[in-house]
């Protein structure tokens, strides 16, 4: 096995393990109170109304309209549909940035496919399956290297320009759009160089099989992969882990509607929230550093009965 | 202007300029505004007013260096708690969410009306004072936050001119959650400024004093935030009733404390003294409804309102409990929460989960009930006596934050002639504040109430306008039904200062009003429109 393959295993390792923390870490917070946002999509209700809007809500039962939620979902994780709708200019570029990043996931997929089945003595040669496989990659990876150059290359110029973007980015985020940039035109020379992703799928094959690596790797492959391997380690600690706060700030914040009808899960949260410390230093809340938790703190009434009128 | 500035070592960041405000609509197209009046010099003195030359706060300037340190380190302290489960579970997901995963697109600052309508000043952008929090989180907070600082983004001063025009910044937002509602990676940069406000109070007892001893305290300590004492209810209340005899006719007993009744109704208690009209006109339409309810002169009883929503999570849970308590002493089966918005939010939502299910009490918005009233045919309206044009302010509080959007349409739909009502643009979950949310409507210290009339009402005052062009006529009267008092109080101060019903015949009620107006049996006119007393006299 070789430097290369050790390291492509490390990084996954790291991506692995930085990201179940990331899940982990916003997975195990307590639970908030409410804070819903309206519309939402499974109140099933276009106008962007909820069910408090009929009488009596509490003792009818709630119709949870999961498709609504699908068609909302589906063209706002594809075609960004939030930034279509509200900011146009921006979607332009980011649109493909991001269309460009699935493709080449997608054209990934196809390639560890495709590389599975040429263990299997399926090649694209003598296999139709095999074949297919190859082609799918190209479908997927090589519109995927074009789009991403596009959306880098307007997202770095429009991060540039526009004095309210330039003016809240970094280095570093300039740093990640060329990174990612560079991911891309290096990926598609290395296509330019083997069209039929051989090398790439033999590096792949020697991954799975902790085997040797048949094909030799030229240099813009290799500085293509090191920059993929080092992507990928590096993404989890970062914002670009977006997928996690669309899920979480709109799954458990902005669709988070459930009522507390005294179901015993929600019940025990609440009291063993209750019972934390609270260590809030301002006068009146009266926490005493940490000796009252905030049953006590809320339950009390500094003012109750001084000066009643 | 990048958030780092914040730091800079200057008498003022920004100035509000007239001429840089986006011009409202006909006939205000060339209207000659009136800036904001800047502090004497003895209030320059005391208090800070650094960031754009207002003070929401009066907040003292510190008089020593150490003093200053103390307090940098006390905000430094406060942001520390606010990212721990024990001090800050209610809020510490969304928050944490908000604060890693912004991706700067900038898409939030065009759905705000507060740096739209200031003519795009940068340090009121949602992402500003958000970014401002994030980069001191990251740098004095978080392991190495110091290493290549400026290259990741973070290189900000953590300095007492940082902490004061922070403190004024959370108070330049309405916490609408417009932005949050377009933002693409679902940060909520209301909530980022709703928890700023929290580390000033629940830290460091700094809040807006409208809110927090004019407000909550008061609340906690008499009853209401309006400083009437459960003593005073009762006669108040009594008077309502002579009122009521003196415009319908009618003699309606007001239910109070009655144990064991179906409802207990709260008002929003700035009704009782700024708008009576609004709470009689319930007892009209309850009464004729026939519906079992009661109010309560227990202590904060008879006041929806719940100024923690705003500030301070202590004060918030304070309040909240004590209204549950009270609707469980007097046995009743839902508490119905009249035209507040705010009350809305507070003790329908975010009241859900401070107790253990079995002790909430439903809670039931004052809307829903009225168009349940409607629909039933109980009461009979006549459309005709409400012959004018009417748009509806939607309170963000009930509709993008509680998702009550239609029955207040159906209510007007069924006592207005058909073409009267008009919605503003845009509507419904993507309203646009009044201006006086998240306390501003109360808050009148220093002269902020320049910048409310400038910046935060504008786009209120401009969507009303438009929704009646072609209209402008002073003769034809025409009305901007606002269910909620907060709301209306904004709305009344904005019509005031433009003098917009001498000029264009534009003003404001709740829905209630309209609806008793429209009632059959009642035989006069029971909405009042400025000027009205003069001609009876
Ligand atoms: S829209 Fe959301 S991601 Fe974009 S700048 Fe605003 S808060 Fe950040
Ligand atoms: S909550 Fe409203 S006022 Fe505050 S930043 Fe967001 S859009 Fe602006």
């Amino acid at each position: 096995m070789g430097f290369l393959q050790i390291l492509t295993y490390l990084s996954g390792l790291v991506f692995v393990i930085g990201f179940a923390a990331k899940l982990l870490k916003y997975a195990t917070m307590p639970m908030h109170v409410r804070w819903e946002l309206y519309p939402i999509p499974h109140e099933g209700k276009e106008w962007g109304g909820s069910f408090y809007e009929e009488i009596d809500h509490w003792k009818k039962t709630r119709h949870i309209d999961h498709m609504a939620q699908y068609r909302f979902m589906v063209p706002e994780i594809l075609f960004i549909r939030a930034l279509h709708e509200d900011n146009r200019s921006l979607w332009y570029w980011s649109f493909p940035f991001h269309m460009g990043l699935y493709l080449c996931i997608g054209g990934l997929v196809f390639l560890g496919l495709g590389a599975l089945v040429q263990i299997f003595g399926m090649a694209p040669e003598n296999s139709a399956l095999a074949s297919l496989l190859q082609s799918l990659t190209t479908v997927f990876a090589v519109p995927g290297y074009i789009l991403g150059t596009i959306g880098v290359v307007g997202l770095t110029v429009k991060r540039m320009t526009d004095s309210g973007l330039a003016d809240v980015s970094a280095g570093i985020d300039f740093m990640n759009l060329i990174w990612l940039g560079l991911l891309f035109v290096t990926g598609f020379i290395v296509w330019l160089q083997d069209p039929g992703f051989l090398v790439s799928r033999a590096f792949f094959q020697s991954l799975i099989t902790f085997g040797p690596m048949t094909e030799p790797m030229g240099a813009i492959h290799v500085v293509n992969l090191l920059l993929f391997i080092g992507f990928w380690a590096y993404f989890p600690f970062t914002h670009m882990t977006h997928m996690v706060s669309k899920y979480f700030m709109w799954d458990k914040v902005k669709w988070d509607d459930d009522p507390n009808k005294g179901d015993a899960g929600m019940d025990s949260k609440i009291k063993k929230y209750l019972a934390y410390p609270v260590t809030w230093a301002a006068a009146h809340v009266g926490a005493e550093g940490g000796k009252k938790n905030w049953a006590d703190v809320a339950t009390s009434n500094p003012w109750e009965n001084k000066d009643q009128k | 202007m990048r958030p780092e500035e914040i730091s800079k070592k200057t008498e003022q960041l920004v100035t509000i300029n007239t001429e840089d405000l986006p011009p409202l609509p006909y006939p205000y197209e060339n209207y000659e505004e009136t800036p904001i009046t800047p502090l004497k010099e003895e209030q320059k003195k005391k208090w800070e007013h650094s960031l754009d030359g207002v003070s929401a706060l009066t907040l003292p300037k510190p008089e020593t260096p150490e003093e200053e340190e103390r307090l940098v380190k006390a905000f430094l302290s406060g942001l520390g708690k606010l990212m721990t489960k024990e001090n800050n579970w209610t809020f510490l997901q969304p928050l944490m969410l908000s604060m890693e995963y912004c991706a700067k697109c900038q898409t939030c600052a065009d759905a705000c009306p507060a740096f739209e309508m200031s003519g795009r000043k940068d340090i009121y952008r949602p992402t500003f004072r958000a970014d401002v929090v994030r980069k001191i989180a990251k740098k004095y907070l978080s392991k190495g936050g110091n290493i290549l600082a400026h290259f990741r983004g973070h290189d900000i001063d953590l300095n007492w001119d940082t902490v004061a025009r922070l403190a004024e910044l959370s108070y330049r937002c309405t916490l609408c959650r417009r932005c949050a509602s377009v933002c693409p990676v679902g940060v909520d940069n209301g909530l980022m400024n709703h928890e700023l406000r929290k580390i000033f109070s629940q830290e460091m007892g700094i809040a807006g004093p409208e809110i927090h001893e004019k407000g909550s305290v008061k609340h906690l300590k008499f009853g209401s935030s309006t400083g009437m004492t459960t003593a005073a209810v009762a006669d108040i209340i009594e008077y309502l009733e002579d009122d009521i005899e003196e415009k319908t006719g009618k003699k309606i007993k007001i239910p109070l404390n009655k144990k064991g009744a179906e409802i207990l109704l709260i008002h929003n208690a700035g009704e009782f003294m700024a708008w009576p009209e609004n709470p009689m006109a319930f007892a009209i339409l309850f009464d004729a409804a026939g519906i079992d309810y009661t109010l309560s002169t227990e202590l904060a009883g008879y006041d929806a309102v719940n100024y923690g929503l705003w500030y301070d999570d202590v004060q918030f849970a304070r309040v909240a409990l004590k209204h549950l308590e009270i609707a469980r002493d007097l046995g009743v089966k839902k508490i119905v929460i009249g035209e507040c918005g705010h009350a809305h939010k507070a003790l329908s939502v975010i009241a859900d989960r401070l107790l253990p299910g079995a002790q909430m009490i439903p809670r039931e918005s004052s809307y829903t009930l009225l168009n349940e009233i409607v629909k039933s045919g109980k009461i009979k309206f006549d459309p005709s006596k409400n012959d004018f044009p009417v748009t509806l302010h939607d309170p963000c509080n009930v509709v993008r934050l509680m998702g009550i959007v239609k029955p207040q349409r159906e209510v007007l739909n069924a006592i207005f002639p058909p073409g009267r009502f008009r919605e503003m643009e845009p509507h419904g979950v993507e309203n646009y504040c009044c201006g006086g949310g998240s306390g501003f409507a109360i808050m009148s210290s220093g002269n902020f109430p320049d910048w409310k009339r400038l910046v935060s009402g504008r786009k209120k005052l401009s969507q009303i306008l438009n929704a009646f062009q072609g209209e402008m006529d002073p003769s034809i009267r025409k009305m901007v039904c606002a269910p909620c008092s907060n709301c209306k109080g904004q709305i009344r101060d904005m019509l005031e200062s433009y003098e917009v019903f001498e000029k264009t015949g534009i003003w404001y009620t709740g829905m209630v009003e309209l609806m008793v107006n429209a009632m059959v049996d009642q035989k006069k006119p029971f909405l009042e429109w400025p000027g009205d007393e003069d001609d009876d006299d």
